[in-house]
């Protein structure tokens, strides 16, 4: 495809939210997801150039904000704030201001909950709003890997929305 | 197909509008038509989908993050053009492209003031606050500064403003045209910044009147005396109010 300028104050202005999801997802910390945010924008400011299809812009954001997590992750790797533990997360998320909704907070319970090779595909799916294609590319996975991951996850969701239903919470019809 | 294989497939689908397209799907959404313990198990997945992410939504991102990242962008922007090396390139088109460039300047309407905003807006919201040639609280060293490097400026300020601290000041070219920029200081601490450059570095553009909101600022265009003004600030919008409307209204006090 030919590359035409980028307007990064509309691309801003469509993903942000998204990107911001995703990453309090991995991070489960306000302030931390809007650092990652904006530092995903930053470098897509910085290296428009080498950016060669449009298209993929998204994928590229998501794979890019996904890239400085796992940076972060390595480089204090005594954060308190990253550990993944399903446990923790439960903990930084109730603490969290950002969860207007409860209900937010009950789905992001049960995703954490989730295989972790499960987890990344449904976050991307459902927060990202991603189709499998670009999941894959964000993943450098096959898409038959995301197609299956997509599978056991979503029912390795549904049985744990269920088991933590409440009258607050997420209602899964039977299955 | 065996059914298996079909819910693995639509595991993956969306909505109509977004995948309904994709051939992938096709052979699995046609099968629901002869299976339908399938298509049962179809609806009540999108069913789920759609109320998990409805529920996610409440993740609402903080309220200023879209102008922190747009400021960050602009910034950025500014910095790259600071370079040298994309200096000496501009220098190089200047000098290969000079007729054009000066037609273009004869000629460009819109887009030319488009870019002028952009970039003002770069400089006044750059991280840490704009860079600055002079610092200082008092108005008139700041008029001085700019006469003696013959950049334009407002010598007739109203009143209130002229009783107003400054935060300094700063002479600038933009494309090829003398510029200032100078930084009061509001009342309430926050800084109103005003853009000043001649209204022909806009060629035949319209300069828009009223007050805009860019992100979280606010700013507003006046045309004085063949100079083009932009104000500024991230100030409340009823104080920005309080402060430019009055200042474009009121009476000139000569030139």
């Amino acid at each position: 495809m030919v590359r035409t300028e980028l307007d990064l104050e509309s691309i801003v202005s469509e993903l942000y939210s998204p990107l911001y999801r995703f990453a309090f997802s991995l991070s489960r910390n306000e302030a931390q997801a809007a650092d990652l945010t904006q530092e995903t924008f930053l470098i897509l400011a910085k290296q428009q150039a080498q950016v060669r299809d449009i298209t993929k812009i998204k994928s590229w954001l998501f794979t890019t904000l996904r890239r400085e997590f796992l940076r972060g992750l390595r480089s204090q790797s005594t954060h308190p704030e990253v550990e993944l533990k399903p446990e923790h997360q439960d903990q930084l998320v109730a603490d969290s201001g950002v969860l207007k909704a409860s209900d937010a907070a009950t789905v992001l319970e049960a995703l954490a909950g989730v295989d972790e090779s499960y987890r990344m595909v449904l976050e991307l799916f459902y927060l990202a709003d991603l189709s499998y294609k670009e999941i894959a590319a964000t993943l450098d996975i096959p898409i038959g890997t995301v197609m299956s991951r997509l599978s056991r996850g979503k029912e390795q969701l549904r049985i744990l929305l269920t088991k933590t239903a409440s009258p607050n919470k997420i209602t899964p019809r039977p299955n | 197909m065996n059914s298996d294989a079909a819910k693995e497939i639509l595991s993956a689908y969306r909505s109509s509008d977004r995948d309904g397209a994709d051939p992938i799907f096709r052979e699995a959404l046609n099968q629901m038509e002869s299976d339908s313990e399938l298509k049962k198990w179809f609806e009540e997945q999108q069913d789920r989908d759609r109320t998990i992410r409805e529920k996610l939504a409440g993740i609402e991102p903080p309220a200023d993050l879209q102008a922190k990242i747009l400021a960050r962008i602009r910034g950025e922007k500014v910095r790259r053009f600071a370079l040298p090396q994309v200096w000496l390139a501009a220098a190089a088109c200047l000098v290969v492209g000079g007729i054009a460039l000066f037609y273009s300047i004869r000629q460009t309407g819109p887009d030319r003031f488009q870019e002028f905003k952009t970039d003002a807006m770069a400089m006044v919201s750059a991280e840490g606050g704009p860079q600055l040639d002079l610092r200082t609280p008092d108005l008139a060293e700041t008029q001085n500064y700019l006469r003696e490097h013959q950049a334009p400026r407002d010598d007739a300020l109203p009143s209130r403003l002229k009783s107003m601290e400054t935060e300094g000041c700063r002479a600038f070219v933009w494309k090829q045209y003398p510029a200032s920029l100078t930084c009061f200081r509001m009342p309430n601490g926050q800084l109103l910044h005003l853009v000043v450059i001649n209204r022909e570095a806009m060629g035949n553009a319209n300069i828009p009147v009223g007050m805009k909101s860019v992100g979280d600022w606010h700013v507003m265009f006046q045309q004085k005396d063949g100079m083009l003004m932009m104000w500024a600030t991230q100030a409340p919008m009823e104080e920005f109010k309080q402060m430019v409307v009055k200042v474009a209204a009121e009476p000139r006090l000569g030139s």
